[in-house]
């Protein structure tokens, strides 16, 4: 009509788009046109007080994505063993010349581990400075010493990429005889069960012309490391730094332990691409470099263990000495530490923060009821006014 | 207006009159975005919903008196049927007996014909084979030796292997059973040159007690008497002209315990962290080779039992119920509702020669080898007190479904809202100051 639709001026050109229009259907999200809107204080002062909120909250949500999950995973050792490193450190209060160290396990294999090992020749006093405790220790020194403490795989790593050489041994001071033997170093025996045992020459292996003085036994000994698997030194295990002494000539300290082999890691995933059928990492050197894949610095192959400890006097024709009775748990534990990944996160501070909002305004929504209905009741309880009251006082 | 009813009072969803109410090209974009979010969240919901993984524990392994299967399959190249001899024994050293045995002997070509089967027998453990086409009143000699304990005719020895147990019984050695009668009626020494350059294979599965314990190949007869076990290994030793037997072998297979279905293989190995809960027998395809004939290879085995139970499965009733006779080799440990009890085994290899020696070879001087033993392949085996379950378990239950639709749908949308709240009232401030 009017001839306006001929030039092109209808409403086609002049309305919306239609496909602008349709898409504006689809707004599902109700706005308000601000003049129907009323903005109040108490709705400014909400506001805020929910801002803060949800920024703690998306704050503490960030904080626990960081420090990420530790599971603790058992599981059966796999691959086929064939050795079993041993890192000993030790000093036995007997000259060297006149100790054996030894292994015997179940395979009839003996080790002579005295040719593997460092013999050094020292003093007893030098030791025994650097808090050392006795097995055993009361229950106090243990909740000191952090036995209770969630384990972080961190601290592991870190200690595990610290040095990895034994201490050198403090220079006897001149004028002085070394009356103590340090024996130190990494043996490789087999992965069974096994006993390594220190034993004076002459006694316990049939040797001819050697035997010692009775006299001149003392097998009090301070171990400064024992651990099992890849060594380092700065993992603490149940006999480091352990000191045991006794006065009796003829003494045979036994300890059995119980080996587990465990990983700590931050990479699970790479964990997964271990060969089944190449021997474990944990066994030591010789496992850990036998492996076709390289593993990152972010695990640790090593061996926790259990230990408990049987010491007597023994009558002269028995060994005296030190034994070491170990034996290998077929379960293996890994300690991983996992994180959540980034969308996980992302979902979970979404939830928090709208958690929060909607939280917020029904507690404001129910709030503004609240004073409402007080309002109301008050204005119906002193009602004098015109239509509603309220107006006496202001009247004339 | 329709009259206000109680319900209407306490409405709390304010809905904005569609006069008063502004919709924009921004919002039905976010609401469009939300609803394929939504919908991508919903659908992964479901698949976590839908997902079943598998949960391990490990508990002190409580049962009693119980059996345990062991499945192998095991090939000695270098040493004939005839010659290989199966023990199981266990930690007294007692040979067990009454061990109920599916095992065949497979006599295998030589190696360097291909090693394929000849044919396959029965093994018998610690028996005689059976006599056949004999006057009932035959009683044949011992040659000196004290009829075997478990002759077919008491005080008698009427087949070469009866005669065989009577000298490994005081311990003689037999030899190739010249001049003695038995042994030429049925040919004994022509087979057993025969068969000098066969190999052999040992498949099928034996039942034992649940102990600690070794079971070993080992040429010759063998014999135990108190703490002794011994084997005639006059034969192994002498060989014949141009074959040395030696103990090379390959382990195609040994497993504790029945098998997984590969479906549930798949299953507890798709999750999980670095190996799954349930692996792969470590000793599968171990292919051992010497040139020596004195030498001897130890495996050391450390047993755990193993559990798997299936969803929505309850204890009915227990496989143990069932004694154990009754059940066929091969099916136990197979319980209802497909619910599994195996095992799953960490191992140690060690091997020597019988001269002693040291471990020079492997870069380890300072250990030295035991002297004297029997040549053979010995499994060591002990039992963990630990046991590990594999139960099956929805990831969520339905209610957590829900929950967690809910979940997602609210946040979808309040942050949707919120950001198109934020896009509408900046472009209004945009607007505002192109205006101003």
């Amino acid at each position: 009509m009017n001839g306006f639709a001929d030039h092109g001026l209808d409403n086609d050109n002049f309305g919306e788009n239609k496909a602008v229009s349709a898409v504006k259907a689809f707004d599902a999200f109700p706005k308000t046109k601000p003049s129907y809107q009323q903005q109040t204080n108490t709705g400014g002062v909400w506001t805020v007080v929910l801002i803060c909120a949800s920024l703690w909250l998306a704050g503490t949500e960030l904080q626990r994505w960081w420090h990420g999950q530790t599971t603790h995973e058992f599981s059966v050792e796999q691959g086929v063993g064939h050795d079993l490193q041993i890192n000993l450190d030790v000093v036995i209060a007997m000259k060297c010349e006149d100790l054996h160290v030894n292994v015997q396990d179940a395979s009839g294999d003996r080790i002579l581990a005295g040719q593997t090992l460092h013999k050094d020749p020292t003093t007893w006093t030098q030791w025994g400075s650097r808090g050392q405790h006795a097995l055993g220790a009361k229950k106090e020194e243990r909740l000191e010493a952090g036995e209770y403490q969630e384990e972080d795989v961190h601290d592991y790593l870190g200690a595990a990429r610290k040095s990895k050489k034994y201490h050198k041994t403090p220079k006897v001071s001149r004028g002085r005889e070394p009356d103590s033997c340090r024996i130190y170093g990494s043996m490789h025996g087999n992965k069974v069960q096994g006993d390594f045992h220190i034993t004076a020459r002459g006694h316990g292996y049939m040797e001819f012309g050697q035997h010692l003085d009775h006299n001149s036994f003392n097998f009090s000994h301070h171990i400064n490391e024992l651990s099992f698997g890849p060594f380092y030194p700065s993992l603490i295990n149940p006999l480091d730094n352990t000191l045991a002494t006794t006065d009796a000539r003829f003494y045979k300290f036994q300890y059995y332990l119980s080996v587990v082999p465990t990983i700590y890691t931050t990479d699970a995933k790479a964990l997964r691409k271990i060969d089944k059928f190449h021997e474990s990492p944990s066994s030591g050197s010789d496992g850990l470099e036998q492996h076709p894949h390289r593993y990152s610095k972010n695990t640790v192959f090593t061996n926790q263990y259990a230990v408990t400890e049987q010491s007597h006097p023994v009558p002269e024709n028995n060994v005296p000495g030190v034994f070491v009775k170990f034996d290998i748990e077929p379960i293996q534990l890994t300690i991983a530490e996992e994180w959540s990944s980034l969308p996980s996160l992302f979902i979970r501070l979404v939830n928090v923060i709208s958690g929060v909002l909607v939280a917020g305004g029904w507690l404001f929504q129910i709030s503004e009821w609240a004073k409402d209905f007080r309002g109301r009741r008050r204005r119906r309880t002193d009602s004098v006014g015109v239509l509603h009251g309220g107006m006496a006082g202001k009247k004339g | 207006m329709p009259a206000k009813s109680r319900f209407t009072k306490l409405d709390a969803f304010t809905k904005t009159v569609e006069d008063a109410r502004i919709r924009t090209t921004s919002g039905g974009i976010v609401t469009l975005t939300s609803l394929l979010l939504i919908l991508y969240l919903v659908w992964g919901e479901y698949a976590d919903y839908r997902r079943i993984i598998v949960h391990p524990e490990l508990i002190v392994d409580k049962g009693r008196g119980e059996k345990m299967e062991i499945h192998m399959n095991i090939s000695f190249p270098r040493v004939p049927c005839e010659l290989l001899t199966l023990d199981v024994m266990d930690v007294s050293g007692e040979v067990q007996t009454g061990v109920m045995h599916g095992v065949n002997k497979v006599r295998l070509r030589p190696h360097g014909e291909g090693g394929g089967q000849i044919e396959s027998n029965a093994l018998e453990l610690g028996g005689s084979d059976a006599a056949v086409h004999l006057d009932p009143g035959y009683c044949g000699e011992c040659f000196g030796a004290p009829s075997p304990a478990n002759a077919i005719k008491a005080g008698c020895c009427n087949t070469c292997a009866e005669v065989r147990d009577a000298y490994a019984s005081v311990s003689w050695s037999f030899g190739r059973g010249e001049n003695v009668e038995q042994c030429e009626r049925e040919h004994y020494s022509e087979h057993l040159d025969e068969q000098r350059r066969e190999g052999c294979r040992i498949e099928g599965g034996i039942r034992v007690n649940k102990v600690v314990g070794n079971f070993h190949f080992a040429p010759g007869k063998s014999f135990s008497n108190g703490n002794m076990h011994v084997h005639d290994l006059e034969n192994y030793f002498t060989g014949a002209e141009g074959t040395e037997h030696t103990f090379s072998h390959t382990v195609h297979h040994l497993r504790f315990g029945p098998e997984l279905p590969d479906d549930v293989i798949k299953r507890v190995g798709a999750k999980g962290m670095q190996w799954s809960n349930h692996h792969l027998n470590p000793l599968d395809g171990t292919e051992q080779k010497t040139d020596e004939k004195a030498y001897n290879f130890m495996y050391f085995v450390k047993v755990v039992s193993t559990a798997y139970l299936p969803l929505g499965w309850e204890r009915t009733g227990s496989i143990l119920d069932i004694p154990h006779e009754l059940i066929e080799l091969g099916g136990y440990g197979k319980g209802e509702a497909g619910s599994i009890e195996t095992h799953q085994y960490s191992v140690t290899s060690h091997k020597r020669s019988l001269q002693g020696g040291d471990g020079g070879d492997d870069g380890h001087k300072e250990r030295l080898h035991a002297r004297g033993g029997i040549p053979g392949v010995f499994f060591s085996y002990d039992i963990s007190p630990m046991k590990v379950i594999n139960r099956e378990a929805r990831s969520k239950s339905f209610s957590g479904f829900l929950v967690g639709i809910c979940a997602v749908v609210g946040g979808t949308l309040t942050v949707a809202a919120a950001v198109d709240r934020a896009v509408y009232e900046g472009a209004q401030r945009v607007r505002k100051m192109h205006s101003s």
